[in-house]
């Protein structure tokens, strides 16, 4: 059974990101987010980055922090696991 | 944000050139030094190939003609002179900024302050809008302002105008893109003015095609993008000399984010809010085309718009 964060995440960069057509299913949660595999730019990384704060309490501050977290779909998981506020996780 | 090519990178001029200008201002009569500068110019402009070749090619569609060499002299000069104007203010000398048709929501924003995202040109006296939220009269109105510029090798200017206002204004550095993110993220969070510059596409990962001087081109449009991002309305103005201490304010009117409305029909109407500010920008440049500091690669029109790929498609 597929991991319920991962399912939320792919939900919400769908919809943050407008990416119109696109479903959870078609999302390779091992693709790179940034450059390639969504091909994501600065600007979409930007408004991901305040969604994930605003969603589950967390605070990416620098861009090492950000190349970790957003590497792909799995990675931003792992590191919202470890740094979210419990509750939002359950949201 | 895309890096600029490096044929588009703006010419600093020697390190030690701000200095001397400056220094020469004060010891300098005006009626000497007005002329000494003007030689300057003209020597700045023969030993600056690539820089005259794009002053010539924003001038023929701004003139509607092919310039001579007395305009691109005209258009070097003009900046110039406005670069002396900023250094004087530096110098303690006073500069007063008035309101232009139009700039009632600029004028309220000053008075009553709030965070907004302020979209500048490189016209003329624009750079004076900085001191004028920097000034101590403000201090207590308006939080800090962060500027996004690029950071080139003589930033004598840059570094003169922090001191000035010391903790008021911050600058946020264009050349590293990683890291522009989240300064603007931590600039938004902490509350104040961002001011971008809207006429330059090196920087932008967003840009669209608006009707300007007879033909479509590009500008970025980011500016409404951080507006949708973090909830706040966008001002564009620009400044340009009435006399060497006073310049006109020229300002659109606020664009505001309206709470649950798409991200299409909002960029949709900031798209209408900036073409309806380029209008007045191409009307006061017929009148002043030398007051648009277009000494790099200008946006050119667009031939065809290629349709963007769509994102995700690799997934």
């Amino acid at each position: 059974m597929a991991d319920p964060l991962i399912q939320r995440l792919k939900q919400l960069i769908i919809t943050t990101l407008n990416l119109e057509g696109m479903t959870p299913e078609e999302l390779d949660e091992n693709a790179p987010l940034i450059g390639s595999g969504l091909a994501l730019d600065s600007i979409d990384a930007l408004e991901l980055v305040v969604k994930l704060e605003k969603e589950f309490g967390i605070k990416i501050s620098s861009s090492e922090e950000s190349r970790a977290a957003l590497a792909s779909i799995t990675s931003l998981a792992e590191f919202i696991q470890n740094r979210a506020d419990p509750s939002k996780l359950s949201a | 944000m895309p890096q600029a090519d490096d044929t588009c990178r703006r010419n600093p001029g020697p390190n030690w050139g701000y200095r001397f200008l400056r220094t020469a201002d004060i010891i300098t009569p005006e009626f000497i030094y007005k002329p000494f500068r003007a030689i300057g110019t003209l020597i700045a402009m023969v030993f600056m190939p690539g820089e005259r070749r794009h002053s010539r090619e924003y001038l023929s569609f701004a003139l509607g003609r092919r310039p001579s060499w007395r305009d691109v002299f005209r258009h070097f000069f003009a900046f110039e002179e406005s670069l002396m104007t900023k250094l004087r203010v530096l110098n303690g000398r006073p500069h007063k900024t008035i309101y232009g048709p139009g700039a009632d929501d600029f004028r309220h924003w000053m008075e009553t302050g709030g965070d907004i995202l302020l979209g500048t040109f490189h016209v003329g006296n624009s750079d004076m809008q900085g001191f004028q939220i920097g000034d101590e009269n403000y201090a207590g109105i308006h939080k800090k302002t962060y500027i996004v510029r690029e950071r080139v090798g003589n930033s004598h200017d840059t570094e003169k105008f922090a001191q000035k206002y010391g903790g008021r204004i911050a600058f946020i550095w264009v050349n590293d893109p990683q890291e522009l993110i989240y300064a603007l993220k931590d600039a938004a969070s902490a509350g104040g003015t961002i001011a971008l510059q809207c006429d330059r596409c090196e920087y932008s990962a967003r840009t669209a095609e608006f009707d300007f001087l007879g033909a479509k081109r590009r500008f970025p449009i980011t500016i409404y993008i951080l507006a949708a991002i973090f909830k706040r309305p966008v001002i564009l103005a620009f400044g340009t000399p009435q006399s060497p201490d006073v310049a006109v304010l020229h300002a659109s009117p606020r664009f505001e984010v309206i709470p649950g409305e798409t991200r299409a029909a909002t960029l949709a109407r900031g798209h209408q809010h900036f073409q309806e500010f380029l209008r007045r920008l191409e009307k006061n440049l017929r009148e002043n085309p030398c007051l648009w500091f277009n000494f790099i690669p200008w946006n050119s029109p667009s031939p065809i718009s290629p349709a963007p790929p769509p994102r995700g498609a690799a997934a």
